[in-house]
C-alpha cells in the first residue's frame, strides 16, 4: 500500500542532522587511536606483509570497473562525487 | 620471478582510475622485492652474494634509507588495457508482457599506465570509455497504469497510462479486464521501462606524484565527457608514515564541476510536466527542422570530497586501513530522464462507478506525471574499515571490510566485503562475496499518490506548484533493498612482463534482502553480471626482441643486425600484419588505434552531389531521401598481441574496440516528415552514437624469404563476428546506419603478403591483401562488401631512433550487399547498401620512433596520417576527410 504523502519532504542537511557528537564518534573510529597501541614489527618481521596478496588492493583495475558499476547501482557508493570523474550514470 | 612480476604490478598503484579509492590507498611501509627475498620460507643460502642481499635489505629497511614503494623506478611502469561488460537482467513486466527493449548492458574498455619520469616524481594517466545501451525505468506506476503496453510508435511508454485505472474508497488501484469489462483490484506495481540509443562516454585523467622518504603528495585532474554531462575534476592527495613505517596517514581533497544538458525525449516530453525546471530557466527550447522543439534541460552541480585515512600494521600478519569521508553536493542532482507519477484521487466527489454488482464504488484518478526533482544540497558521511590477514597455512590473504554511508537524504546504507586471494602456482584465485543494504531517501515513493483533487492554475490544468513537496523521485536506486554479491577473480603472469587478469560477478538486488528485510517489492528486484579481462604490460622487463645489451645476439651482429630484426617495425602506423617476431619464444603486445573522420559535402562518383539528387535518387527509388549524414567520426582500438612458437610462424590475435559517432543534417526539399520519423523527433540535428566490441582478428604469418636487407611473409587472418550488426536506434525501433555497425557480422579471410627492405639509412616496403566476406549476409541480412588494398611506401632513417614514411595506399571495396530485412525504411543514402565501397587512393605520412636506451627500451611507436588523394564513391557518400593511425608495441 502506497503511504499517501502530503507533507512535505524534511529538509535535507547532514550537518544540522549529524551534530558534532557524531562527528566526533566517527573520528575515533577511524582507527586513530590505533596509532599507538601496536607491538613494533621489525623491518625483517614484514615478509608476508609485503606479498602481492596482502596489497589492500591487490587488484585495483578491477575494483575501480566494479566501483563504477555500483556508483550507478547504488545511492551510498559515492559515485563521481568521491573519486572524481565516473560521469552521471544516468542509466 | 612471478612473485615479482606481481609485485611489481601492485606498484601500479599509480595507474589507478580513482585517486581516493581504496585502490589507491597503498600501505607503504613495506619493503619490496629483496626484503621479501630474506624472509620468505626459503631461507636465504649461505653464499656471499645472498648474504650481502640480506644485509643490504636490512640496511633499506631502516627508517629513512628504506625506499618507498612508489619511489622503485623501473619495475613499477607498467601499462594495464581492460575490457569489461556489464548486462542486467530485464524488468519484471506482467501481464505476459515482455519489455520490447534489450536489456541494459555497458561496454568499457580502459588504458592506464604508470610511469616514473624522474627518480622521485611518478606520473599516471588513465582512460576510460564506456558505451551503454537498452532499458531503463523513467518511472514506476500501478500495473494497472498500462504504462507498459505497447503504442503506435512502438518507442514511447505510456507515462500518463492509458486511461483505465480507478481506485476505490480506500485508494487501492483497480484494473479494466478487458474480457468481462469488470474492475478488479490490482496492487502491483511495475517499472514504466523506456530506452534510449546507445550512448559512449569518454574520461581522461592523469596524476603527478612527488615522493619523500616518508612521504607523497599527488596532484591529479582529469575530465569526463557524454552528450548530455561534462564533468572536470581535480585532486590533491597527501600521505606521510610514521612511527617507523608501521603507520601511514593518508588525506585528500577533491574537487568535481559538472553541466548537464539532456535533451528530454520528445516522445514522452509532452506528457510530462516540466513546469518546475521551466520556471527556474533551467529548461532551453530550440525549434527542430521537423517544426517542433527540441527541450534541453540543463543544470550544474558541484562535489567537494575530503577523507583521512589511516593504515597501521597491528602485527606482522595484520594489516588495518581505516577512514572518514566527507562529500558535500550542491546543484542539479537531479537525473533529467526520470519522472515520477503523481495521481490524485478525490473521493470526496461523486464516483465515476457506483458500487453495486461486486465492485464498490470507484473513482477517476487524475494522473500527472513530472520530472523528479531532489533536494539541490546532499552532505555524504562515511567511514570504513578493511583488515588484511596473512593465512600462513595457504600462504593466503583474507580481506574483509565494512562501509557505514549516511547522507541528508535519509539513506543510510552498509557495505560488507570478503575477498579470499589464495595463490596456487603461478595462479592467483580470488573469490569474493559482498553484501550492501540502503534505506530509501526521504523522498522516493514508487508513485505519489494523494487523496484529493489535483492542484489547478486558473486555466484548469495541473498546477505543480500547487503540490505540497520540495522533493519527489520514483528513481529505483533511492529505494530501500539490499544486494548480495559474488565474484571470482583469477590472475597470472604470462612470460616474462605480462600478466593476465579476468573477473566475474554476479549481482542480486532485491527488497528483501535490505537488512532487517521488506524494502521495496519484489517488482524492482534486478539482476546483473559483469565480466573484466585484463593485460598488464610491464615495460621495464623488455629485451625489445635482440636490441637489449645484455642480448647476445645484439652484441655479435651489432647495428646492421638491429635494423635487419627490426625491418617493418618501422613501417607506416596504418599497415597490418607488417612485421613477423624474430624467434622462436618471443612475444609482442601493441596497441593500435584508428581515428577516420568523413565531413563536408555529399559526393557521387568523384564529383560532389546535390539534395534534390540525393531526395529522389539516394534511397534507391523506394523513398525519397529525407537526411544525410553531414559528419561521421571513428574510434578504433586493436590490441595487438604477437607470439613465435617458431622461428617461420608468428601468430597474432587482434581484439578491436569500436566507437562511432554520426550527425544527420535535413536534405533541402526533402518531405515532410511523418509522425514516425525517427530522426525528426530527435531534433533538428540528429546525432547516433554506437560502440563496444568489434570483430576478432586471428592471424598466421609465415616467414617466406629472408636475405641481408629483405624480408617477405604472408598472413593468413580470418575476422570472428564478434562485433553486433544488431545496432539499433532509440530503443529496438530501427536499425543503426549500415556503417554504425560495430562489426561485419560474417566470418572473413584477410590473406596478405608483405615485402620490407633497407639499405643504408633508406627503407622501404610493400603490401597486398584482401578481406573477403565467406558468408553472403550476417543475421540481419547483409555482407558489406569484399576489399582489395595495395600499398607501398619509402622511409628514411632520420635519426637512431627516428624515421619518417611517405606511402601510396589503394582501396577497392564492393559495394553492400544483402540488406536490413522489412520492415527496414532507408531515411538516407548511409541506409542503403550501394552508398558503400568504392576506389579510393590515399597519401600517407608517418614517423616512427624506437627508444634506443633506458627504462623504455624497446618501446616502438607511430603515428601516421592518411589524405585522401582521389576517391570514387559509390552511390552517394558523405566527404573522407582523412584517417590518423598511431601505434605502440613492446617485443619481450
Amino acid at each position: 500500500m502506497i503511504p499517501i504523502s502530503k507533507a512535505p519532504a524534511k529538509p535535507a542537511r547532514l550537518m544540522g542532522a549529524m551534530p558534532r557528537r557524531l562527528i566526533m564518534v566517527l573520528l575515533m573510529m577511524s582507527g586513530l587511536p590505533l596509532l599507538s597501541g601496536c607491538a613494533p614489527v621489525q623491518p625483517w618481521e614484514r615478509g608476508n606483509l609485503a606479498k602481492p596478496h596482502m596489497a589492500l588492493q591487490p587488484f585495483p583495475l578491477q575494483a575501480a570497473f566494479r566501483e563504477h558499476i555500483y556508483g550507478a547501482r547504488e545511492s551510498a557508493s559515492g559515485g563521481s562525487a568521491s573519486s572524481g570523474g565516473g560521469g552521471c550514470g544516468c542509466y | 620471478m612471478t612473485r615479482t612480476l606481481l609485485h611489481a604490478l601492485r606498484g601500479l598503484g599509480l595507474g589507478v582510475t580513482r585517486p581516493e579509492t581504496h585502490a589507491s590507498r597503498r600501505i607503504p611501509l613495506i619493503g619490496r622485492g629483496p626484503f621479501r627475498f630474506a624472509t620468505e620460507h626459503n631461507p636465504p643460502d649461505i653464499s656471499g652474494r645472498a648474504t650481502l642481499r640480506t644485509l643490504t635489505v636490512a640496511a633499506m629497511a631502516l627508517p629513512g634509507l628504506a625506499q618507498s614503494p612508489l619511489s622503485q623506478a623501473a619495475p613499477g611502469d607498467t601499462v594495464t588495457l581492460q575490457y569489461g561488460h556489464y548486462k542486467q537482467s530485464s524488468w519484471q513486466l506482467y501481464d505476459g508482457l515482455k519489455s520490447q527493449y534489450n536489456p541494459l548492458q555497458v561496454d568499457n574498455i580502459q588504458a592506464n599506465g604508470g610511469l616514473t619520469l624522474e627518480d622521485r616524481w611518478k606520473f599516471a594517466f588513465n582512460y576510460v570509455q564506456d558505451t551503454w545501451s537498452g532499458a531503463t525505468p523513467v518511472a514506476s506506476a500501478p500495473q494497472a497504469l498500462g504504462g507498459n503496453n505497447p503504442t503506435a510508435a512502438g518507442a514511447s511508454p505510456l507515462i500518463s497510462g492509458n486511461g483505465s485505472m480507478l481506485y476505490d474508497k480506500s485508494l487501492t488501484p483497480f484494473a479494466l479486464n478487458e474480457e468481462t469489462g469488470d474492475y478488479v483490484a490490482d496492487r502491483r506495481l511495475v517499472q514504466t521501462v523506456a530506452s534510449a540509443s546507445p550512448e559512449i562516454r569518454n574520461q581522461g585523467d592523469f596524476r603527478l606524484g612527488y615522493e619523500w622518504d616518508e612521504a607523497a603528495i599527488n596532484l591529479g585532474g582529469g575530465v569526463s565527457q557524454e552528450p548530455d554531462y561534462n564533468s572536470a575534476f581535480g585532486s590533491l592527495n597527501g600521505r606521510m608514515d610514521f612511527n617507523q613505517k608501521l603507520t601511514s596517514l593518508n588525506a585528500g581533497l577533491s574537487y568535481n564541476n559538472s553541466d548537464i544538458s539532456a535533451t528530454i525525449n520528445p516522445l514522452y516530453s509532452p506528457y510530462v510536466n516540466k513546469s518546475f525546471y521551466a520556471d527556474k530557466g533551467q529548461i532551453q527550447v530550440y525549434p527542430n527542422a521537423g517544426g517542433g522543439t527540441t527541450e534541453i534541460l540543463t543544470g550544474n552541480r558541484q562535489d567537494w570530497a575530503t577523507h583521512l585515512t589511516v593504515a597501521q600494521v597491528i602485527n606482522k600478519d595484520l594489516l588495518l586501513d581505516s577512514g572518514i569521508g566527507f562529500i558535500r553536493s550542491t546543484g542539479y542532482l537531479g537525473n533529467p530522464y526520470k519522472a515520477v507519477d503523481m495521481v490524485f484521487v478525490d473521493t470526496s466527489g461523486a464516483p465515476i462507478i457506483d458500487a453495486g454488482s461486486g465492485m464498490p464504488a470507484l473513482w477517476a484518478p487524475t494522473v500527472a506525471p513530472v520530472i523528479e526533482r531532489r533536494p539541490e544540497e546532499r552532505d555524504q558521511g562515511t567511514w570504513d574499515i578493511r583488515l588484511v590477514q596473512y593465512i600462513d597455512v595457504l600462504d593466503a590473504s583474507l580481506h574483509g571490510g565494512y562501509r557505514f554511508y549516511i547522507d541528508g537524504w535519509g539513506i543510510t546504507a552498509h557495505t560488507f566485503d570478503l575477498d579470499w586471494v589464495q595463490p596456487i602456482e603461478e595462479w592467483t584465485i580470488t573469490p569474493r562475496f559482498r553484501y550492501y543494504s540502503q534505506e530509501s531517501a526521504d523522498f522516493y515513493q514508487p508513485y505519489f499518490l494523494f487523496n484529493s483533487a489535483a492542484p489547478t492554475n486558473a486555466g484548469g490544468q495541473f498546477n505543480l506548484a500547487g503540490v505540497p513537496l520540495a522533493a519527489y523521485s520514483s528513481d529505483w536506486r533511492l529505494s530501500a533493498y539490499g544486494a548480495i554479491s559474488t565474484g571470482l577473480t583469477v590472475a597470472r603472469p604470462i612470460g616474462k612482463a605480462l600478466a593476465f587478469e579476468a573477473g566475474f560477478e554476479y549481482y542480486t538486488h532485491a527488497g528483501d534482502l535490505r537488512m532487517g528485510g521488506a524494502g521495496l517489492g519484489a517488482w524492482a528486484d534486478m539482476d546483473y553480471y559483469q565480466f573484466n579481462a585484463a593485460l598488464k604490460v610491464d615495460l621495464s622487463a623488455a629485451s625489445s626482441a635482440g636490441l637489449s645489451a645484455d642480448d647476445p645476439h645484439a652484441h655479435h651482429h651489432g647495428a646492421v643486425d638491429h635494423r635487419q630484426s627490426h625491418l617493418g617495425m618501422t613501417a607506416p602506423a596504418g599497415i597490418l600484419f607488417n612485421h613477423m617476431l624474430e624467434k622462436e619464444g618471443d612475444t609482442m603486445v601493441g596497441v593500435r588505434y584508428a581515428y577516420s573522420l568523413q565531413q563536408g559535402g555529399m559526393m557521387r562518383g568523384a564529383g560532389s552531389a546535390s539534395d534534390a539528387e540525393i531526395v529522389a535518387n539516394g534511397c534507391e527509388g523506394i523513398v525519397q531521401c529525407t537526411y544525410a549524414p553531414q559528419k561521421m567520426d571513428m574510434n578504433m582500438v586493436m590490441v595487438d598481441l604477437m607470439y613465435a612458437p617458431t622461428d617461420w610462424l608468428t601468430l597474432m590475435l587482434m581484439p578491436q574496440f569500436m566507437s562511432m559517432d554520426m550527425h544527420l543534417r535535413r536534405l533541402e526539399g526533402a518531405p515532410p516528415p511523418t509522425t514516425e520519423d525517427i530522426h525528426a523527433s530527435h531534433g533538428g540535428n540528429p546525432a547516433h552514437s554506437s560502440g563496444g566490441v568489434g570483430d576478432i582478428v586471428m592471424a598466421g604469418m609465415f616467414k617466406f624469404f629472408e636475405a641481408p636487407g629483405h624480408k617477405l611473409h604472408g598472413t593468413l587472418g580470418f575476422t570472428a563476428p564478434t562485433g553486433s550488426v544488431n545496432q539499433r536506434v532509440n530503443g529496438n525501433s530501427e536499425f543503426e546506419h549500415y556503417g554504425m555497425q560495430l562489426g561485419g557480422g560474417t566470418w572473413n579471410i584477410w590473406p596478405s603478403v608483405s615485402y620490407n627492405g633497407y639499405t643504408g639509412d633508406f627503407n622501404w616496403g610493400g603490401q597486398l591483401n584482401a578481406i573477403v566476406p565467406l558468408e553472403n549476409h550476417n543475421d540481419s541480412g547483409f555482407a558489406f562488401g569484399t576489399m582489395f588494398q595495395s600499398t607501398a611506401w619509402g622511409g628514411y632513417q632520420i635519426q637512431d631512433w627516428l624515421s619518417g614514411s611517405l606511402r601510396a595506399l589503394y582501396t577497392y571495396q564492393d559495394s553492400i550487399a544483402g540488406r536490413y530485412p522489412q520492415p527496414f525504411v532507408p531515411t538516407g543514402p548511409m541506409d542503403t547498401p550501394q552508398s558503400y565501397g568504392g576506389q579510393f587512393l590515399d597519401i600517407g605520412f608517418g614517423l616512427n620512433a624506437m627508444v634506443q636506451s633506458g627504462d623504455f627500451e624497446g618501446n616502438h611507436f607511430g603515428l601516421e596520417w592518411l589524405q585522401p588523394a582521389y576517391n570514387d564513391y559509390n552511390g552517394y557518400q558523405l566527404e573522407r576527410t582523412g584517417t590518423l593511425w598511431a601505434s605502440w608495441g613492446l617485443a619481450f
